[in-house]
């Protein structure tokens, strides 16, 4: 069963990648869950980075989305969304169909790249 | 090695300083500019256009010319940089005006870019626009600085082809790749406003 949207990202929250990598779009038995918040608290909000377990693997990502609502005047999205990254930074994948925040612009980290290759914008 | 790689640079940023008040800075010198090769798919003009500028700049009497467009072309040009791709962005798309992306020939000659752009915005810019900081420098093939109104990526080539950047922000929805991902569907039972059903996890749906 599915829980409502309590805290936005946490460890063992079921994520939905939404970039056009390989890791994230082949099918596989378990759904990529979060291991790992790289913040002080363990939530992860937009914009954080945090460790994914895909396919037996350990991968970067980052939140572009969350189901919880965030501050006034800031989207909500129905699945929380996550992009792949690198250990470096780069992303994953190469598009991102799904619509990314405008607010990664303005916070601090390194955000250009994934909204580089991003097609829609909320 | 900052010193040995930008002994030009320092002296070129120098003159125009130590020189009175009254001589405005020049973007570069115009005899450097004839020698370098000239390439790139902006709208700016080669040397005569600089030299008709900084005779503009000098008339107007230390008047520290703008950090546009315009400079940061003439800036990667004689950075040696190549495929310089600028593509105006309509202001529907509120992201930035222009989007640059150019090409290096080596891991370092896109940090030693990517650290000049930097220097000369914080050369000319003093006090509106806030900071910014050049990301990815722990990767070696992709580094990026957003100066709010442009956007600037420095690649090395292998990795523009990977990325297509250009395809992306000209073409829009007709682009290629996006064509190409398998197409995200609704599942069958999905009811706006209700939870979707607990056997439908994302991973299954192709």
């Amino acid at each position: 069963s599915i829980t409502g949207a309590c805290r936005a990202i946490q460890k063992l929250t079921r994520v939905r990648v939404v970039d056009n990598s390989a890791l994230g779009n082949t099918p596989y038995h378990r759904p990529p869950k979060c291991i790992h918040v790289y913040n002080k608290t363990g939530v992860g909000k937009v914009g954080d980075k945090i460790l994914l377990a895909i396919k037996g693997e350990k991968k970067k990502a980052l939140i572009v989305g969350h189901k919880m609502p965030g501050p006034t005047m800031t989207p909500r999205f129905d699945s929380n969304n996550v992009v792949l990254i690198e250990d470096n930074g780069n992303p994953v994948g190469t598009r991102i169909k799904t619509p990314i925040p405008y607010i990664l612009r303005q916070k601090e980290g390194e955000f250009s790249k994934v909204l580089a290759i991003a097609r829609n914008f909320v | 090695m900052w010193r040995a790689v930008a002994g030009g640079r320092r002296r070129l940023l120098l003159r125009p300083l130590s020189a009175a008040a009254g001589a405005a800075l020049r973007p570069e010198p115009p005899p450097r500019v004839a020698g370098a090769v000239r390439r790139g798919c902006a709208a700016a003009g080669g040397a005569g256009a600089l030299r008709a500028a900084a005779a503009r700049f000098q008339a107007a009497d230390a008047v520290l010319p703008e950090f546009n467009i315009d400079f940061v072309v003439a800036l990667l040009r004689q950075e040696n940089a190549k495929d310089i791709c600028v593509i105006q962005l309509p202001p529907e798309i509120k992201y930035c005006n222009y989007f640059i992306i150019v090409s290096g020939s080596s891991t370092r000659h896109l940090h030693a870019m990517a650290h000049y752009m930097l220097k000369m915005y914080k050369h000319r810019k003093e006090e509106s626009d806030p900071h910014t900081q050049i990301e990815g420098k722990e990767t070696d093939d992709w580094l990026c600085i957003d100066f709010g109104s442009i956007v600037i990526h420095f690649m090395l080539p292998e990795t523009r082809e990977v990325y297509e950047l250009e395809k992306l922000w000209t073409l829009g929805s007709y682009d290629d790749q996006l064509a190409q991902m398998t197409p995200l569907s609704l599942p069958e039972d999905f009811i706006f406003g209700l939870p979707p059903n607990s056997n439908d996890h994302p991973e299954t749906r192709t």
